[in-house]
C-alpha cells in the first residue's frame, strides 16, 4: 500500500498549528461563516424537561458585566455582597430550594453561580421577593440594570434579564446541539438531519453567538433530590 | 414471528464481513475472571441473587461474593482489515465487555455492555439498513485539497488510514447519519472513540434499558454502568512511545500482564429512568441527572479462556425483567443463531 | 415608584364579568375566532369590540361586566359574553410590536411553547391537539357565551361570526350536583375578595386576597412586588391573564384504578390502618370493604371525599356525624401531621398555611377556576371511554407567577414538601405508569406507596389570552391600520 503521506499532506496537516492559518481561521474563515450561517444567541439556564432529575439541582451561572470594571468598581461590587450577606442567607434559607450559592468576581464581571431546585422564574422571583432590596443595589454597579429598578415592581422585566445573562449549558450530548439551533431558528424536531461532519461548525458558531457557556449541565455526587430532601434525611429540618 | 427473521438477516449479513469461525461481530476478545461484590444498598432495589449483600454468620463478617466471568472485545473485527494479522487494538473502536454473573444455585445472568453509550439505531429494521450502510468501504486518505477544504468549511476532518488499514465503516455510517437523526449521536461519538490503554481502563454502558425488582414489588426502569475504578484511559498516538499501539496487538497482553500484578476493579453503576424518559430506545442516553445507585464492585484477577462461551442479553435472573426496546428482544435471537454459526457452546435459550 | 405603578382604583364596571365571580349559568360555549387578514376584515373586529365594549346592538352582544353583587336581586342577565385575546390577537388588531413586547415573556410565547412547564408532552403534546388549537398562531380570540338555553348560544353566535372567522367551538355545561367526571364535587375553593360581596362565601377563613391576585395594577400577596402592566396603560390596567385548557379526563380509567388500588390494598397487611374494621358505613352507603377502600383512595388523591367533604377535617369519613351539611368545606389548613396527604391534588395546588418548602410562597400562587365539562355522562358501571373532560379557565394576574408556578413546582415535580418530591399529582399530573407514586396516609401517620397511576388527564387544546378591561377593548377597537 503506498499510501504514505507526501510532502503537501504533512504541510497540510500541519495547518491548524501555523499562527497565519490560525490567524485567517479567526479572522475570515470564522466571521465568513458567521455572516453566511448566523447562529441565533440561544438562551440561558437550564432547559424545561419533564424529568424531576433535569428539574432539581439546576445550575446558575449569572454573569452580569459591571459598569465599572477598575478595582474601585469591583471593590463596589464586593461591598455591596459582604454588607448583604446575611440578608443573601435569610433569603435564601426561606426560599428554600437553594442547595449552594456563591458569587465570584471574574474579570470585569460579578457572576452568581447557584445550584437550585425547580423552575428558574419561580426561583429568581421568590428570591427578589425576599432579598430584591440587595438586588437592587446591584443592579446599580451593573450594566443595563438602572431599568430593571426597583426589581420588585420589574419582577418579568428582571427574569428576562436574568434568564438573557445566565450562561447557556451546551446539551449533555453534542449532537442535541443541532436541535436546539432549529429549535431557535424554529424548526421541530421532525426537520432534515444536519451533515453529522457540520458538527464542529455549527458549535463554533454558537460560541460566536454565545462567547461563554456552561459546558453541559454539570456533575452532581446525588442526583435527583432536593435541598429539602437532603435536609431532611440528615435530621437538620426544612 | 418476526425476530428469528430479522435475527437470522442480521447475523447473516454481519457473518459476510466476519472472520470464518469467530463472531461476526466483537470478534477479537479475551476472558477474565473475579468476583462481584453487591453493595448494601443494591437488595433493596433489586431482588435478583447477585445484588443481595449475603453476610454469613460470625465474627468478623465478610460479604460473601458472586463468582463472574468477563469478555472484554473489539467491536469490529473484519475480513478485509484483520485475518491473520490479528486485532487491530489501537485502532478506534468500541469495545465490548460481557459479564456472566454465577449464582448461588448454578443458573446465571448475564450484563452486556459496551464503552459506546446508547446504540445506532432505534429498531433492528432500521440496524439493518445501518449496516448495510455502514459495510466496510475501501478508502484512502483525504488528499490535501481535500483536506484543506475541510479546514475552511470547519467540517470534522477524516482520519487518515492507520497503517495497513484499507476498509473503514466510518464514511457509510456518516452517510446514515446524514440522513437519520437518531443515529447521530451514536456515529459521531463511535467516530471519535478512540483505543483504551487497557479493557479495564473504558467505561462501559449496558445501553438499554432494564426493569428491576424491588422487594416491596416496585419496578424500576434503570440503566447500567460499568465504571473503571482506575479512570478511563485511552491512548495517545501523538506520544511517541505509544505510536506502536497502532501496529501491534496490544489489549489481551496487557491484560495479562496487568491481572498477573494485581486485580482490575469496576463500579456497577445503576441510573433510574424518570417520567419523560424513553425506556425503550437506546439511541437515546439517559443524562448524567438521573438517580445513580452504587449497586456494587466487581474484581477481576484471572485471565481464562471463555471464547467458547455464549452471552445474551436477554439471559436474565428473577428480579430483572427486559425493556420493551426491540434491538434488545431481537439480540436475544441473533446472540442465539451467531453461536450457532459459529459452533459454540450452545446458547442459554438454546433448550427452549 | 415609576408611572405604571400609580395605584389602580377599583372600578367594577370596567371590568368583564367573568374574573372575579362566575356567572352560574348552565351551558358554556368557546369560540376560537381569528381575525381576518385584510384592512376590512380589521375594520370588521373592531367596530364589532367598540359596539360590544359600549353595550352592544342589534348586531353585537354586550359585553357582560363586573357586577358586584347587583344581581343579587335575581336580575340576573340569561346571556353572558366575554372575550380573552391571544398575543396574536392583539397582534392582528394592531398592537404595536413595541407594545406587545411588554407583556410577559409566557403570554408572547404562547400556551403551546410553554408545553414542558405545563406537563403538556407525550400525548399531551400539542403536536396532537385537534383543530383549532393545531394551529396556535391562527388562534387569536377566545370568545365565552354562557346561558342556560343553546339556542341564546346560537344566537350570540351567529352575530359573532359576522365579525370574525369562526375556527371553532367548544361546548360546555355544568354537571349535575356541580361535579366533574371524576366524581368529585367541584368549585369550592376560590379566592375571594374584599370588594366582591359574596353572601355565600362570608364565614371562609381563608385569608381574604388582594385584588392584585388577578388583575393587573393593584397590589398582589407579595408584600412589595408589583405585576408589571403592559403598556399602554389603558391596555394593560385593570386586565387579568387566563390559561384557557381543555382537559380530557379519562373516568374509566379512574375507575379502574380504584378498583386495582383496593385490589392491592385488601391483600395489603396494614389495611386496617387504611380503614378500620367496620368503618365502610361512614364512608358510604351500601358500600362493602372494597367499595369503601377505592372512595378512601379517591379521597386522598384528591383531598376530599367525593362528595366535597374536606378530607383533613373528616379523614374517616365521607358521611360525618353531624352530617356533612354541617362541615364546612373551606374552612381547614394543614400541618405536619395531616390527615390529607401532601400529594394530595388540593395540598399541591393550594396548601394553604401549611408547611411548604419555599416558606415564602404560602398563598402567593393562588388562581380563580372556572371550568364546566365536555362530553356524554359517565356512568361508573358501564365505563365507556368517549373523550369528556374540562373546559377550564385559570385566571391571575401572571400566569409565570402562578398558573405555571403551581403546574412546574408543585403540580408536577412536588418540590413543596420533600416526602412527596420527585411525584406529580396523582389526579392531574403527568403520570405515567412506569414512574408513578402516591403516599397514602395511613391512620398511624404511617404510609402506603401506591404505583403504576396511569395518566388520567391529558391536554387536547387550549392557548393563554389576556381578558382586557372594558377601556382597553375600546382601546382595541381603535386601534388603525
Amino acid at each position: 500500500m503506498t499510501d504514505a503521506p507526501g510532502w503537501l499532506d504533512r504541510f497540510v496537516d500541519s495547518l491548524p498549528e501555523r499562527g497565519w492559518f490560525q490567524f485567517l481561521s479567526r479572522y475570515v474563515v470564522v466571521p465568513y461563516w458567521a455572516w453566511r450561517d448566523p447562529k441565533p444567541k440561544l438562551p440561558g439556564g437550564p432547559r424545561p424537561a419533564a424529568q424531576p432529575g433535569e428539574n432539581l439541582q439546576c445550575m446558575m451561572n449569572l454573569i452580569m458585566p459591571l459598569k465599572d470594571p477598575s478595582p474601585v468598581g469591583r471593590a463596589k461590587a464586593a461591598l455591596a455582597i459582604a454588607q448583604n450577606v446575611d440578608a443573601i442567607f435569610d433569603g435564601l434559607d426561606n426560599v428554600g430550594t437553594v442547595h449552594t450559592a456563591r458569587f465570584l468576581l471574574l474579570d470585569g464581571n460579578l457572576c452568581m453561580i447557584s445550584v437550585y431546585d425547580g423552575d428558574f422564574s419561580n426561583y429568581i422571583r421568590d428570591f427578589i421577593v425576599t432579598i430584591g432590596s440587595v438586588f437592587d443595589e446591584i443592579m446599580d454597579l451593573v450594566v443595563g440594570g438602572e431599568e430593571l429598578k426597583p426589581t420588585a415592581q420589574n419582577v418579568d422585566k428582571f427574569i428576562a434579564w436574568v434568564h438573557a445573562h445566565d450562561l447557556f449549558q451546551a446539551p449533555d450530548f453534542p449532537t442535541d446541539l443541532f436541535t436546539l439551533q432549529d429549535e431557535a431558528k424554529g424548526v421541530g424536531p421532525g426537520g432534515p438531519p444536519h451533515e453529522l461532519r457540520s458538527l464542529p461548525r455549527a458549535l463554533i458558531l454558537q460560541l460566536h453567538a454565545n462567547p461563554n457557556i456552561s459546558l453541559g449541565g454539570g456533575y452532581r455526587a446525588y442526583p435527583g433530590f432536593s435541598a429539602a430532601q437532603v435536609r431532611a434525611k440528615f435530621g437538620v429540618g426544612w | 414471528m418476526p425476530e428469528p427473521d430479522i435475527a437470522d438477516t442480521l447475523v447473516a449479513f454481519l457473518n459476510a464481513d466476519g472472520i470464518p469461525g469467530k463472531r461476526p461481530v466483537h470478534a477479537w476478545g479475551i476472558g477474565a475472571s473475579g468476583v462481584f461484590v453487591p453493595s448494601p444498598v443494591a437488595g433493596s432495589f433489586c431482588i435478583a441473587d447477585h445484588f443481595q449483600e449475603k453476610l454469613p454468620e460470625g465474627y468478623p463478617k465478610k460479604p460473601q461474593v458472586v463468582s463472574v466471568t468477563v469478555r472484554f472485545s473489539n467491536g469490529s473485527g473484519s475480513r478485509q482489515n484483520d485475518g491473520a494479522a490479528g486485532p487491530h487494538d489501537g485502532w478506534s473502536d468500541v469495545r465490548g465487555m460481557a459479564t456472566r454473573f454465577h449464582l448461588g444455585d448454578g443458573s446465571a445472568t448475564d450484563l452486556i455492555a459496551m464503552s459506546l453509550p446508547e446504540f445506532f439505531t432505534p429498531t433492528p429494521e432500521t440496524f439493518l439498513d445501518f449496516a448495510r450502510d455502514a459495510l466496510p468501504r475501501p478508502f484512502r486518505r483525504e488528499t490535501p485539497w481535500q483536506k484543506l477544504r475541510d479546514m475552511l468549511h470547519l467540517t470534522l476532518p477524516l482520519p487518515d488510514p492507520y497503517p495497513g488499514q484499507v476498509s473503514r465503516p466510518d464514511d457509510g455510517a456518516m452517510d446514515y447519519a446524514d440522513r437519520n437523526r437518531s443515529a447521530q449521536l451514536a456515529v459521531f461519538q463511535a467516530a471519535s472513540i478512540g483505543a483504551p490503554v487497557s479493557y479495564v481502563r473504558a467505561t462501559y454502558h449496558a445501553v438499554h434499558t432494564f426493569f428491576v425488582i424491588a422487594p416491596d414489588g416496585t419496578r424500576r426502569g434503570v440503566r447500567f454502568i460499568w465504571q473503571p475504578i482506575a479512570g478511563a484511559l485511552n491512548i495517545d498516538l501523538r506520544d511517541p512511545a505509544q505510536q506502536d499501539k497502532v501496529t501491534r496487538p496490544y489489549l489481551q497482553q496487557e491484560l495479562r500482564d496487568r491481572l498477573a500484578k494485581g486485580p482490575a476493579r469496576f463500579s456497577l453503576m445503576m441510573m433510574i429512568g424518570e417520567t419523560g424518559d424513553d425506556f425503550d430506545d437506546s439511541t437515546r442516553p439517559w443524562p448524567p441527572h438521573r438517580v445513580r445507585v452504587m449497586m456494587g464492585t466487581l474484581t477481576l484477577d484471572t485471565v481464562i479462556d471463555c471464547e467458547h462461551l455464549s452471552f445474551n442479553p436477554l439471559l436474565l435472573t428473577r428480579g430483572i425483567e427486559p425493556s420493551g426496546d426491540p434491538i434488545l428482544a431481537v439480540r436475544e435471537w441473533a446472540y442465539q443463531k451467531s453461536s450457532q454459526v459459529r459452533g459454540g457452546v450452545p446458547c442459554p435459550f438454546s433448550q427452549r | 415608584m415609576t408611572a405604571a405603578f400609580a395605584p389602580s382604583t377599583f372600578d367594577p364596571a370596567t371590568l368583564q364579568g367573568n374574573i372575579l365571580r362566575g356567572y352560574r349559568l348552565g351551558r358554556v360555549r368557546y369560540l376560537i375566532l381569528e381575525v381576518g387578514g385584510q384592512a376590512e376584515d380589521r375594520a370588521r373586529a373592531r367596530r364589532f369590540l367598540a359596539a360590544a365594549a359600549e353595550g352592544g346592538s342589534a348586531e353585537v352582544p354586550a359585553i357582560t361586566r363586573e357586577s358586584s353583587g347587583k344581581w343579587a336581586g335575581g336580575a340576573r342577565p340569561d346571556t353572558c359574553f366575554n372575550i380573552g385575546l391571544t398575543a396574536e390577537g392583539l397582534r392582528a388588531l394592531g398592537v404595536a410590536d413595541q407594545h406587545l413586547a411588554t407583556f410577559p415573556a409566557e403570554f408572547t410565547d404562547g400556551m403551546t411553547k410553554r408545553a414542558m412547564k405545563l406537563g403538556d408532552f407525550d400525548d399531551s403534546a400539542s403536536a396532537h391537539w385537534p383543530a383549532p388549537f393545531d394551529q396556535p398562531r391562527r388562534v387569536h380570540i377566545i370568545a365565552s357565551v354562557y346561558a342556560d338555553d343553546e339556542g341564546r348560544i346560537d344566537e350570540v353566535q351567529r352575530k359573532i361570526a359576522d365579525a370574525f372567522t369562526v375556527l371553532g367551538h367548544r361546548d360546555g355545561r355544568n354537571l349535575a350536583e356541580d361535579k366533574v367526571f371524576f366524581g368529585y364535587r367541584d368549585s369550592i375553593s376560590q379566592p375571594r375578595f374584599a370588594e366582591v360581596q359574596d353572601p355565600e362565601r362570608s364565614q371562609d377563613s381563608e385569608p381574604v386576597d388582594p385584588l392584585g391576585t388577578v388583575l393587573l395594577g393593584f397590589p398582589n400577596r407579595f408584600e412589595g412586588v408589583l405585576f408589571s402592566v403592559p403598556s399602554p396603560d389603558v391596555l394593560g390596567r385593570c386586565g387579568s391573564f387566563n390559561a384557557f385548557r381543555i382537559l380530557a379526563q379519562d373516568a374509566a380509567g379512574f375507575e379502574d384504578y380504584l378498583d386495582a388500588a383496593a385490589t392491592r390494598l385488601l391483600a395489603h397487611p396494614l389495611v386496617d390502618q387504611v380503614l378500620e374494621p367496620g368503618g365502610e358505613a361512614r364512608i358510604g352507603r351500601g358500600l362493602d370493604r372494597f367499595g369503601a377502600l377505592r372512595e378512601i383512595v379517591a379521597a386522598q388523591m384528591c383531598g376530599r371525599w367525593r362528595n366535597g367533604v374536606p378530607y383533613e377535617t373528616s379523614a374517616d369519613a365521607q358521611l360525618p356525624d353531624p352530617p356533612e351539611a354541617a362541615v364546612s368545606l373551606t374552612n381547614f389548613d394543614y400541618s405536619r401531621t395531616s390527615a390529607c396527604p401532601a400529594g394530595s391534588h388540593l395540598r399541591r395546588c393550594n396548601p394553604r398555611g401549611g408547611p411548604i418548602v419555599q416558606r415564602i410562597a404560602n398563598y402567593t400562587r393562588r388562581l380563580v377556576r372556572r371550568g364546566m365539562s365536555y362530553g356524554p355522562d359517565f356512568d361508573p358501571a358501564t365505563r365507556d371511554r368517549s373523550e369528556r373532560g374540562l373546559l377550564g379557565n385559570f385566571i391571575g394576574a401572571n400566569l409565570g407567577a402562578q398558573f405555571e408556578a403551581v403546574m412546574c413546582d408543585w403540580l408536577n415535580l412536588g418540590l413543596q414538601d420533600p416526602d412527596v418530591t420527585g411525584s406529580n399529582d396523582p389526579l392531574i399530573g403527568a403520570n405515567r405508569v412506569e414512574t408513578s407514586w402516591f403516599d397514602l396516609r395511613l391512620r398511624d401517620g404511617g404510609s402506603i406507596r401506591l404505583r403504576e397511576i396511569p395518566r388520567f388527564v391529558t391536554t387536547r387544546g387550549g392557548a393563554y389570552t389576556f381578558l382586557p378591561s372594558l377601556p382597553a377593548i375600546r382601546y382595541l377597537a381603535g386601534l388603525t391600520g
